[in-house]
This record gives C-alpha cells, sequence and structure tokens, in this order.
C-alpha cells in the first residue's frame, strides 16, 4: 500500500470508517478553497477529510469495450458498426470497441462512437451489423440484429486518456474561421477557446500525485470507476497530466456522458469525471487549496498548423473563467469548450455519495509517474514545407500602368504579380491571363484587372497544405506573406510539379 | 431604455421594389431600427425594433401595404440537449449568450439576431442550437 498512515496524518481506512459510521466531513474543491480562505489551511485540514473534484469535457481518447455474446450459427466478427459508426474488433469474436471519435459513415461529424455510447447509455436500441470470411468454427458471414445495453455481456468504458491536468487557451490568426478541436475559431483573433475545469480539476488537486494511482477509486459518468493507471501523452513534467480509466457503463448515465460533434473537426465524448482527494497530510490539504488565479496556461495561435504552435501570452484560469481574454492589446471573448456547471454538479454529486455511505475510498496500488514526459514522433519521411520551395515574388504597385506590368511579366518571365502598397503588404495579384485579357477588351486601368481577393500563404506551411489551398480554390500561385502581411515571395503549382517530377 | 419589440417584415417580389419602410416611417414619424436586412428583387425580410408602445400602429401600417409582419422566433435552443460547456458564448457578436449564477448558458432570444448571424449553430457540439426556417413562399 502507498498510502501509509502518516505521523500527525490521516489513512484511508481511518476516513473509511469514517464513512461507514456517517462522522466523514467531505467538501467540494470550490468548497475547500472558500474553507482556506475563511479559517486557514490548518483549521481546513482538521476539519475535512476528503475532497471532491470534478471536470466534464470532451476527451476524444475514449470509448467503450463490449461483448455481444455469440449468434448461432456463430460468428467470427471481421468488419462490424454500430449505428453505421464502424467499430473495431480487437479480440475474438465478439469482442468490439467503440471508439469516441470514430465517426458513422453515413452522418460523419454530426454522429459517431460517443454517440453510440451515450445512446446505449440511455438504454436505446442500436444496430449491429457484421460482415466476416467465415472459418469452419465460426461459420456465418454476415450478421445484421439490434441490441441495447441489457443485451450485452460486458459494456464497460475503457478510456485510454481522460482528464488532462489543464490545457492550453486557443485562437486564431488566420484570416479565415477554423474548425479545430479546440472548437471554432473565428478570424484574426476575434475569439478564444479554452478546456478544463481549472481549480476543480482532479489532478490540478493532486498534482504530484500522492492518492492517485492505479486502482484509485472515482467518479466516471454517473457511476463508480477506477483509474487503471496514466493515460496516453502523460506529461506530468509540463504539468499534463492524463488517466487511464475504466468502468462500468451500464450503470453509467448521459447526464455525465454525452457524445459530441465539432464541425469539419469530427466527434468526441464528453466524459464526466471526479477523484476523491483524501487529505492524508497537510500538504496535500494546501494543495486542495489551489485557487484559479494559481493555474496558468498558454494561450496558442491555432492558426499555424504546426506541432509546436506559437504561444502568444499566458492567462489564468480565472481570467479564462471571466469570459474575456487579451490577445495583442485587444479584449476578446473567451468560450469554454467543457462544462463547469457539470464539473461542480460531479463534485457535488460525489461529496453526497461519500457522505451517504455509498462510496468508499481505495488507496492505489501504485500512483502515477510524476517524472516522464510525452515526445513528439519519430518521423523517417522528410517533409517539405512552403520556405524552401518559394521564390522571390515580382511585384508592383497599385498605380503603374498596364504596360509597365506586361514587360515586367515578359523580362521577369513569370505568370504572377503581386499587387504590394507601399509597406510591401499585399493588395491583390495580376496575372499574365489578366493581362491578356485586358488588351482583349481594351482595358487600360491597372485597377480594373487586380484580383483583390488574394489566398496567402506562410513560409512554415507545409507544401501539402500549400497545394490544398491551391486546388480548394482553383488558383494557381499563393503569395507568401510574413507575420505582418508583408510579401516575402511566391509559391506556384508549377514549382510544386517541379519538386513533384524530381 | 425604451422597451422595444421586434417585428419581422416580410416582402413580395410585388412589393420589394416600393419604399414600404420609409413611408411607414414617414407617415407614423416613429423612429425604427433594422437590426438586419436580407433582401433582392425577389423580396425578402427586413427585421425591425420599434418602441412597444407603436407595435400596433406599425404592424396595421405595413399590413395595410401588403407586408407580411410577423413577431420573430430567430432561434430554436433545445436545453435538452445543452449541456452547457458555452462553446457558442465567445462567438455571439450580439451578446445574446450569457451563463447563469449556476452556471447554466441563457440564450436572449430577443437580442438573437438569427440568420444572418448564426455563427453559434455549428460550435455547438450537442448540436442543440437551430436557426428557426423563415419561411418564404415568395422565394426560391
Amino acid at each position: 500500500m502507498v498510502a501509509q498512515k502518516k505521523r500527525n496524518g490521516r489513512s484511508i481506512q481511518e476516513i473509511n470508517k469514517k464513512i461507514k459510521s456517517g462522522d466523514v466531513q467531505v467538501v467540494t474543491a470550490e468548497e475547500m478553497k472558500k474553507l482556506v480562505e475563511s479559517s486557514g489551511v490548518e483549521v481546513a485540514y482538521k476539519e475535512v477529510d476528503v475532497v471532491t473534484t470534478g471536470t466534464f469535457g470532451a476527451m476524444c481518447s475514449s470509448g467503450a469495450i463490449i461483448n455481444t455474446g455469440h449468434s448461432d450459427p456463430p460468428i467470427k466478427m471481421q468488419r462490424a458498426w454500430i449505428n453505421d459508426v464502424e467499430v473495431s474488433h480487437p479480440g475474438a469474436a465478439v469482442d468490439l470497441y467503440i471508439g469516441a471519435s470514430q465517426m458513422s459513415e453515413t452522418k460523419p461529424f454530426e454522429y459517431g462512437g460517443g454517440h453510440v455510447i451515450e445512446d446505449l447509455i440511455a438504454g436505446k436500441e442500436v444496430e449491429l451489423r457484421a460482415t466476416s470470411y467465415g472459418t469452419d468454427c465460426y461459420p456465418r458471414t454476415k450478421l445484421d440484429t439490434t441490441l441495447t445495453k441489457d443485451d450485452l455481456n460486458q459494456f464497460y468504458l475503457l478510456n485510454f486518456r481522460n482528464c488532462y491536468q489543464h490545457y492550453v487557451c486557443a485562437t486564431n490568426s488566420r484570416d479565415e474561421i477554423i474548425y479545430t478541436y479546440m472548437g471554432k475559431l473565428l478570424p484574426r483573433f476575434r475569439n478564444a477557446t479554452y478546456s478544463g475545469a481549472g481549480a476543480l480539476n482532479p489532478l490540478m488537486n493532486d498534482p504530484d500525485y500522492e492518492t492517485i494511482g492505479i486502482g484509485t477509486r472515482i467518479f466516471l459518468g454517473g457511476a463508480q470507476g477506477y483509474i487503471i493507471g496514466e493515460g496516453t501523452q502523460h506529461d506530468p513534467s509540463n504539468g499534463f497530466g492524463t488517466l487511464m480509466v475504466r468502468g462500468d457503463a451500464k450503470k453509467m448515465s448521459t447526464e455525465f456522458i454525452r457524445g459530441g460533434a465539432f464541425t469539419k473537426y469530427g466527434t468526441s465524448m464528453y466524459v464526466g469525471i471526479g477523484v476523491p482527494i483524501p487529505l492524508l497530510n497537510l500538504g496535500l490539504a494546501k494543495k486542495t487549496a489551489l485557487r484559479d488565479e494559481e493555474i496558468l496556461t498558454d494561450i496558442v495561435d491555432y492558426g499555424v498548423p504546426r506541432r509546436a504552435r506559437p504561444k502568444l501570452d499566458k492567462v489564468s484560469y480565472a481570467t479564462l473563467k471571466s469570459g474575456t481574454v487579451t490577445i495583442n492589446d485587444r479584449t476578446v471573448k473567451v468560450s469554454s469548450l467543457s462544462s463547469l456547471k457539470t464539473a461542480k454538479k460531479i463534485a457535488a454529486t460525489f461529496k453526497s455519495w461519500i457522505e451517504n455511505g455509498t462510496f468508499f475510498l481505495s488507496a492505489p496500488a501504485e500512483t502515477l509517474p510524476t517524472n516522464t514526459v510525452c515526445n513528439a514522433m519519430k518521423q523517417t519521411g522528410e517533409l517539405t514545407f512552403v520556405g524552401s520551395v518559394a521564390h522571390e515574388a515580382v511585384t508592383c504597385g497599385v498605380d503603374e500602368d498596364i504596360n509597365a506590368v506586361a514587360k515586367r511579366i515578359i523580362s521577369r518571365s513569370v505568370n504572377h504579380v503581386v499587387v504590394t502598397d507601399k509597406n510591401g503588404e499585399v493588395k491583390g495579384i495580376v496575372t499574365s491571363w489578366d493581362v491578356t485579357r485586358a488588351v482583349a477588351e481594351g482595358k487600360t486601368r491597372l485597377a480594373d484587372i487586380i484580383t483583390k481577393k488574394v489566398f496567402t500563404t506562410r513560409l512554415d506551411v507545409t507544401l501539402e497544405e500549400a497545394s490544398r489551398k491551391m486546388a480548394q480554390h482553383h488558383i494557381s500561385a499563393l503569395p507568401v506573406v510574413d507575420q505582418s502581411k508583408k510579401v516575402v515571395g511566391l509559391i506556384t503549382s508549377e514549382d510544386i510539379a517541379k519538386l513533384r517530377g524530381r | 431604455m425604451k422597451r422595444l419589440d421586434r417585428l419581422l417584415l416580410r416582402f413580395s417580389e410585388e412589393n420589394v421594389a416600393e419604399p414600404i419602410t420609409s413611408q411607414v416611417i414617414l407617415e407614423l414619424g416613429i423612429p425604427m431600427r433594422i437590426v438586419t436586412a436580407t433582401i433582392n428583387s425577389l423580396g425578402g425580410d427586413i427585421l425591425i425594433e420599434v418602441p412597444k408602445v407603436h407595435v400596433d400602429k406599425v404592424v396595421k401600417a405595413f399590413k395595410k401595404r401588403n407586408v407580411v409582419v410577423k413577431f420573430p422566433k430567430l432561434i430554436e435552443v433545445d436545453y435538452d440537449k445543452c449541456f452547457d460547456c458555452g462553446a457558442c458564448y465567445a462567438l455571439c457578436p450580439v451578446d445574446a449568450i450569457s451563463f447563469k449564477e449556476d452556471g447554466s448558458v441563457v440564450f436572449d432570444e430577443k437580442t438573437c439576431i438569427g440568420s444572418p448571424c448564426g455563427l453559434c449553430v455549428d460550435a455547438c457540439p450537442a448540436r442543440a442550437i437551430k436557426l428557426v426556417e423563415q419561411h418564404r413562399s415568395n422565394q426560391k
């Protein structure tokens, strides 16, 4: 047992005795902070045995393992779908894993594995379809049936990364709306989003994982569940700890497990988790007094589609929860993607379970690692970026004569001339085709033939993304601009074709 | 502040060319605020706000000129689906979305401008927000 009784401390066994006798003192993490503010940490520690936490957010790396029982004649499922969502068959004949972010083939981006799990928990009937190659022992090749959770032998949530300790605040520098796993981000930093319950978050209240580990009994989706280890990408060294959890989904409630749909990104599942923090020592009492003001996170530019996205500033969860943040000296509204209301409800419901003697604490068999990091992927293929292909842009001013521009097209043998203002910022683009048409139509003013809506790219964008942008808008070149929109080069479809042909 | 009521004026292909809104303003001498206008030669909608005390007069004046007048419901929120994340909150340009004391997300349907905006609709992970289709029999 890791959580031994400490000198002048409490043990989990003692707390469980108090739960049984009804004498246990439980507060939510929010109440704990208030208590410490009003009475001091020593008094709070003396009075309180357990602090309950809670969070309710989109946790994509979630899913459920189900066992459907055998059909007659039996089938060894090779491919299977529930409500048109493909489910995987990681094991033997009839064990299926419903991945939360797997999308429906008929309603992609709107319905997915998370919704299947929600529907099953709600008691709804779902449609299972399966195909197979047939074996001597499992001859069946096709299956079509309907199921409810009562028809399943096992229906367990098995989430491999949940409950991020904290997360970043996302915003977008681009000139267009982007749809991300951090939600819808308006152009030019016009909004921001964040996720997480801040000071109510389970891992935040025991950041050294003194009481959290394999075997810790928790609140999961409205039922009792367990931590079964650290989650994937667990990165405690940088304050991004995660949990791997398991719980009996048949006992869960759709109040705390919900499917989620992120436009142009995909589907996910909202998971409600609460972890009890037993106040075994004074240090833990101090840690559970942590306030939103003290939890800082980065404001990150999701407009740059790279692994290392630019960090613009730091912000506290207190500021995030206020509804506005300051980005580049401008105040913008910030949305939470996770539900603080439900997080509070989880902490409060959990508190009542312990007070009513229906939930007992468990000491972890092994606590979570505190010193690991999340490394980047080892990549063998090399990616090419716009910066390594772009060349100098031929430019002209807005007021120049069409003839002068035509001459430049010939002398520099290019097809695209970028129109810039005196600061070097893009104002438009003129192609050799535009000039030809001007001659044919008798136009003489450059301003009449300029394409003013110009799509641009940046040096650190991958070539793949730049060509996707050109294809999407049916254009053959993109001016390359820097942060201040100044032209630093040009990339054409010809450049990309040359590279591919190499 | 004066209490304002919202009216949705529906123009048809037949009357859209007439300066009806101006005529009504001149005739009644009542100020109106145009909130949104979605209109072309085939007709369309203008959403206006008028002082509550004058609503009856304004409705009568527009109806006299064959303009269909409605008290619009622009947005529908399914509060059973909504799980109060607030992903919609920062997208609203007119501050129609706010949080109650207990963290519940609430929509002020009187402030929301409806279909010309709709920024929140596809940002809702619970798919709880719907723009109310304003049926236009006179348009494609």
